[in-house]
């Protein structure tokens, strides 16, 4: 398939998306405060992002998101492991970990805030909390399937703990792991945003609550959101090309 | 065979019961307009003069129904705009950037002639002017909402801007324990809040206000453009048995206080911090004066607010007190 025979859909979609988006508005007497139009928001977003509203807090999120991951998915990586290969692991530290998944993140954050401050350091805390479970249970579930005989004939061939590791167990697992990532980058940038509602001075949660709250910016509050969506989408799409150079398309 | 006796005697009582319900919902006068009025966030002592008005059946005398909502300010302003809410308590500070945005509302009737957001602090911290704060560490809940507003127009009475103090955030609104705590020097918080609290706790407290520098609008009687046209009347009558319940109030503490407790039971568990809550908003009512006038809209307050909050950037569109306040709903007299 061209590329731009891959992009036809996506356009088409959006082009459907946009025109019940503005039917609804016309149809249903919509004022601006309520649901603004498309091309309102659209306006509204180029000035908010030539005007130097959104960028600074564009940059704080970004900031967030980028560290919260890295710390939250490198932690899931190793937990990770020792969850599929350890049997005292997983019983130690399983229950703690679904109870800490199953606790809702929006009833953490002021805590976390009270305890990390209202600064970088809470965000960052919990967007990893957030990110870590789903790349904790992909780590494990891809370790875990990795063919028992490819491991035998590596023991057979004498491969140290490290060689079994690196030319095994990784990148048997990678497709997996990455799977788990794609979920996680997302819930990133969803745990950034939970955090700077629960306090912060920069960040696009702060300017959608100034949007809302302060404001009564209605368009800027959605070309924020669309400005969070977008962010999501890009980093998504750079796990998945991260995922199709490593392991190839799936 | 099993008796369907039990089975009878559950479904009659049901029956019973809704029909009950029923009766109690159609006793309301067929005359009487319903209107849905939205308070503050939590149920609270502050609101004593609807839960008295309510009880003592002076909005049924007025020809209106009500029915209390409890929502946040934003969501507040907004759905009185879209007329979900008929009347609501909102900040003034809040009506002058919605109607800027284009937000239907009018504000009608003062309930805060005081500005209630403050700045506070222990007397030992040696502040007692706003000009003491230069330096000093404050705390604030966060860059936003009416104590964001009232802090640098108290500044600026001083000379002195934000950029004179050290901002210490507390999201989780804990500037209470912070000032009790020396993690701060002064904070701001609700002139019937915290430095009750602090000075109850026997704290001898300091309150620094912002009326003499800007009158900024308190929160009082907002209402949509399209629910002035359909239910004049039933708000007009919504808020002068609002006042007349404040005079009442205003003239009898604990009447107001003990109308709380029956709204919301739980107030009555600690009655003297209630009480000086109560207090300390009748004087925000009153705005240190007398009881008479409650209600009146101080209009060249309005136009200082409306510039000053032109300057920090809140008014994209300008606004001129016409399109803000409407008075034509206060009782005459």
């Amino acid at each position: 398939m061209t590329r731009g025979a891959a992009i036809l859909p996506v356009a088409a979609m959006l082009a459907v998306a946009l025109i019940a988006w503005k039917a609804i508005v016309v149809v249903g007497g919509l004022p601006v405060f309520i649901l603004p139009p498309p091309e309102v928001v659209g306006a509204r977003f180029v000035r908010a992002w030539t005007d130097g509203t959104i960028p600074p807090h564009f940059g704080a999120t970004l900031q967030e998101v980028i560290l919260g991951f890295l710390v939250g998915a490198g932690l899931a990586l190793v937990i990770g492991y020792g969850l599929a290969r350890s049997v005292l692991v997983g019983r130690l530290l399983s229950p703690y970990l679904v109870a800490a998944q199953a606790t809702p993140i929006l009833a953490l954050a002021p805590l976390l805030a009270l305890w990390f401050g209202a600064g970088l350091l809470s965000k960052v805390v919990i967007c990893s909390l957030i990110v870590f479970f789903p790349v904790a249970v992909a780590t494990m579930v891809g370790v875990r399937s990795v063919d028992a005989n490819l491991l035998e004939l590596g023991r057979s061939l004498r491969a140290t703990r490290r060689q079994v590791v690196a030319t095994l167990e990784i990148p048997a697992a990678l497709p997996s792991i990455l799977g788990g990532m794609r979920v996680g980058v997302t819930l990133a940038v969803v745990g950034a945003i939970v955090g700077e509602w629960a306090g912060a001075d920069r960040g696009l949660g702060v300017l959608v609550n100034l949007a809302r709250g302060s404001l009564f910016d209605i368009p800027l509050m959605f070309a924020t959101l669309l400005t969070i969506a977008l962010l999501g989408v890009v980093l998504y799409g750079l796990v998945v090309l991260t995922e199709r150079r490593l392991v190839g398309p799936r | 065979m099993p008796s369907r006796r039990p089975l009878v005697a559950v479904l009659a009582a049901l029956l019973a019961v809704a029909v009950g319900a029923c009766s109690v919902g159609s006793s309301a006068s067929p005359a009487s307009t319903p209107l849905t009025v939205g308070l503050g966030f939590i149920p609270s002592v502050q609101f004593a003069p609807f839960y008295l008005a309510q009880q003592k059946d002076y909005y049924r005398d007025a020809g209106v129904e009500v029915t209390f909502q409890n929502k946040i300010d934003p969501d507040l302003v907004v759905l009185v705009g879209q007329g979900a809410i008929d009347v609501g308590l909102a900040d003034g500070t809040s009506v002058i950037p919605a109607v800027s945005q284009g937000i239907p509302i009018r504000y009608l009737a003062t309930v805060y002639r005081a500005f209630p957001s403050i700045v506070f602090a222990k007397e030992s911290s040696g502040i007692k002017t706003a000009a003491d704060l230069k330096g000093r560490k404050i705390g604030i809940p966060g860059r936003y909402g009416s104590s964001w507003i009232m802090l640098p127009a108290l500044l600026q009475s001083a000379k002195l801007t934000t950029s004179d103090v050290q901002i210490v955030l507390y999201p989780d609104f804990g500037q209470l324990a912070a000032v009790e705590q020396g993690a701060v020097d002064a904070a701001t918080g609700f002139i019937n809040n915290e430095p009750v609290q602090l000075q109850l706790s026997g704290e001898p407290t300091v309150v620094l206000r912002v009326d003499q520098a800007v009158p900024l609008p308190g929160p009082g009687l907002i209402s949509g453009t399209k629910t002035l046209s359909a239910k004049r009347a039933a708000v007009a009558g919504f808020v002068a048995a609002t006042l007349k319940a404040m005079r009442e109030i205003a003239a009898n503490p604990d009447a107001g206080l003990d109308a709380a407790i029956v709204a919301v039971p739980d107030l009555g568990k600690d009655r003297t911090t209630q009480k000086a809550i109560l207090s300390a908003t009748i004087d925000a009512w009153t705005g240190g004066g007398s009881a008479s006038g409650l209600g009146a809209i101080d209009r060249d307050g309005w136009t200082r607010s409306v510039a000053f909050m032109t300057g920090l950037g809140l008014v994209p569109n300008a606004v001129t007190v016409d399109q803000l306040v409407d008075e034509s709903l206060l009782p005459k007299g």
